[in-house]
């Protein structure tokens, strides 16, 4: 954590920067000269028809992908240089939930909590928040997609990530789902921790901070939510 | 320490994965047996010629099931977006290789001691040197799951070419088959001193992979 | 490293690509010259040994070029330019054709003199294993359209491949080693006619040139489909970027 403080201090204002970065695929430009700067405890929404380049946007503050021109930096560390100080605080959250199948819900947090380095004596309190400690002990292979988002969502509680990356967090959800990944910005924001979130539905009131519109790989507009 | 304590948390994931899912009970096995049942068809009913070529089949029934398992390793990442989740925890990515290869092994060596079992029913293998034997295949296995744990990540990104990951691992693990099967057949015909050599270059060739593995594997996952 | 990549840069200009054309023609001649005409045939095997002029020279090749790859993987491991990653490419292609020739020209010599196309000797065996890794390291340059991945895929081949074939090679000596044959008629040697000898060198340094002029034109047509594939790419982007080393 030393390293954080020092870093924070240089870089107080920002959690997230990107100073266009652009991505290619093959000969395919995914995203395209993008600046954007998220300030701590900052919420802010991506929108933009498929394709536009939410994601790739995510999955490059992730240190998923690696800029193919431009840079940026998370929490003051660069985004290709400190991939690993990065990753010590970012959390990625996509429809894709990393649950296996044949392990149950309890476990498959123990095992990621012991490779995030996150303490896992919470798990049982984490899966009660998320509705789901009566089945804590089954197999993932019986739940439905909303059921392993609430997991997932179990997972970025205990990890409390000082960045939160959203990547369609409400698709396929129920409706207690949706709430607890609107606990889960509320909460990130309230601590000061910054949150991307890629979206085509309309957010709560009061949530978003900041509109980012996004079209073939450019961002368009910024606006108001 | 750290590294391996990262390392043993995937292994054992994997091991109670594949134990619920029985995939190695339910496909590794069967396969290994069909295909030991013909070699028999092939090579037989003649006990001499099947004598001579169970070491080498047994190998070869072991290499292929190798092949598999390492894919499936890598299979059960994918599914849901796991070795994403793998790539951007905060471990060295070492051990995402040492987990998938020690599981690896571990399966290989199920499926040895029972394809074991039914060469010396079929084939009418006689093991005078059982001590050999289990060092040759216990060697053996670790280096066909090194080369699995590493090159099955390749595996997984080049679904659509399946011929590609068999076409790469077999060439690289010539020298474990050659080993092994020699090894083997010492074994079997009690000239264990003789198999020392074999059992050297296994170990050699185990040094060499599960060292380049722990170096280059980062390589092969980051983007 | 950096001079190798200043040096590799002279050669594989145009100017320094025609110098090199120019030398593998002479020293091809002068090759020809010495092993069909200077060279006397040979005392046992007759015409049918000048083979070795071209086979001997080909698996030199063979084995210079994937040398040539394990030491442009590292050096894209370490540093990440993407023109190590050229020089490897360029390296196996060329490696994976002379391996090929070296097999198939043995084959030929080896039907007249032994008796058969193919023997399980240990050099051939591993020649052929190495072509097989190689071909597989080309296989897998294919997989991706992302050029970062793909050489980062293909370096680790290219360092895993070239340090598995000492192992192969000593596993398939001792294997041979057990069911000794008659004994093969074996090159070189204390024996070797003075003239022979020194057609064989000549045969490798120019095959060498050789691999230096084909290693600049294919480096060369790289970087040309690069600036293709970048120009093709431009517009779309709304303007150039810069070129990323």
């Amino acid at each position: 954590m030393h390293d954080l403080h020092e870093k924070h201090a240089r870089s107080a204002v920002t959690a997230v920067e990107l100073n266009a970065v652009t991505r290619l695929f093959g000969a395919n430009p995914a995203l395209v000269r993008a600046d954007v700067r998220v300030a701590p405890g900052e919420v802010v929404v991506l929108r933009g028809p498929n394709g536009a380049g939410k994601t790739t946007v995510l999955r490059i503050m992730a240190t998923a992908l690696s800029p193919t021109y431009g840079h940026g930096s998370v929490l003051g560390f660069d985004l290709v240089r400190e991939r690993d100080a990065i990753r010590r605080h970012t959390d990625l959250m996509s429809h894709r939930t990393r649950l296996y199948e044949d392990l149950s819900a309890a476990e498959n947090l123990r095992f990621w909590c012991r490779l995030l380095g996150v303490d896992g004596a919470d798990i049982q309190a984490a899966l009660d928040r998320v509705g789901l400690l009566e089945v804590a002990g089954e197999r993932v292979r019986g739940f439905s997609q909303g059921m392993r988002q609430r997991v997932a969502v179990a997972r970025t509680l205990l990890r409390r990530p000082q960045i939160l990356l959203l990547d369609e967090p409400y698709t396929g959800l129920d409706a207690e789902a949706h709430h607890a990944v609107d606990d889960l910005i509320r909460e990130a924001s309230r601590d000061g921790r910054a949150v991307v979130v890629a979206t085509h539905h309309t957010m709560q009131r009061g949530l978003a901070d900041r509109v980012l519109f996004m079209d073939g790989g450019r961002i368009v507009r910024e606006g108001e939510p | 320490m750290r590294l391996l304590r990262h390392a043993a948390t995937i292994a054992a994931k994997d091991v109670r994965a594949e134990i619920r899912a029985k995939h190695a009970l339910a496909t590794l096995l069967p396969f290994a047996a069909t295909l030991l049942v013909s070699f028999g068809f092939a090579f037989g009913p003649g006990r001499d010629v099947l004598l001579r070529t169970a070491p080498g089949l047994l190998w070869m029934a072991v290499l292929f099931a190798a092949v598999i398992a390492a894919r499936r390793a890598y299979q059960i990442e994918s599914e849901d977006g796991a070795l994403e989740g793998l790539l951007l925890a905060p471990i060295d990515k070492a051990a995402v290789f040492l987990g998938k290869a020690a599981a690896v092994a571990l399966q290989l060596l199920m499926l040895v001691a029972c394809a074991l079992v039914l060469v010396v029913v079929l084939f009418d293998l006689t093991v005078r040197g059982p001590l050999v034997l289990a060092a040759a295949f216990g060697l053996g296995a670790v280096g066909l799951a090194a080369v699995g744990g590493l090159f099955g990540v390749l595996a997984e990104a080049a679904r659509t070419r399946e011929a590609l990951f068999p076409t790469l691992v077999l060439p690289l693990v010539t020298p474990v088959l050659v080993a092994g099967v020699r090894a083997t057949d010492l074994a079997a015909t009690g000239r264990t001193d003789e198999a020392i050599a074999w059992l050297g270059l296994l170990v050699a060739f185990d040094v060499v992979f599960v060292s380049l593995g722990v170096l280059v594997f980062g390589f092969l996952m980051e983007d | 490293m950096e001079i190798a990549a200043r040096g590799l840069g002279t050669a594989t200009s145009r100017s320094g690509e025609r110098l090199l054309g120019v030398a593998a023609l002479l020293a091809l001649g002068l090759s020809a010259t010495l092993s069909l005409v200077v060279a006397p045939p040979d005392a046992l095997q007759g015409e049918v040994q000048r083979l070795m002029y071209v086979h001997v020279p080909a698996a030199w090749l063979a084995y210079l070029s994937f040398f040539v790859v394990f030491v442009s993987s590292v050096a894209y491991l370490r540093t990440s330019r993407i023109r190590w990653d050229r020089v490897a490419a360029a390296s196996a292609e060329i490696g994976v054709l002379f391996t090929a020739l070296a097999i198939v020209l043995g084959a030929l010599w080896g039907k007249p003199v032994w008796g058969t196309w193919w023997t399980w000797d240990p050099r051939l065996t591993t020649t052929a294993m190495l072509l097989l890794i190689y071909i597989g390291y080309l296989a897998v340059r294919r997989i991706t359209d992302n050029p970062t991945r793909r050489a980062r895929w293909s370096a680790v081949i290219g360092v895993v491949g070239f340090v598995d074939v000492p192992i192969v090679h000593l596993s398939v000596v001792w294997w041979r080693s057990l069911h000794q044959q008659s004994t093969v008629l074996r090159l070189g040697g204390p024996q070797i006619e003075g003239s022979m000898l020194t057609a064989l060198l000549v045969a490798v340094g120019a095959f060498t040139i050789v691999f230096a002029y084909l290693m600049a034109v294919r480096l060369r047509v790289g970087r040309l489909e690069e600036r293709a594939a970048r120009e093709a790419l431009s517009p779309r982007l709304g303007e150039v970027e810069e070129a990323g080393r």
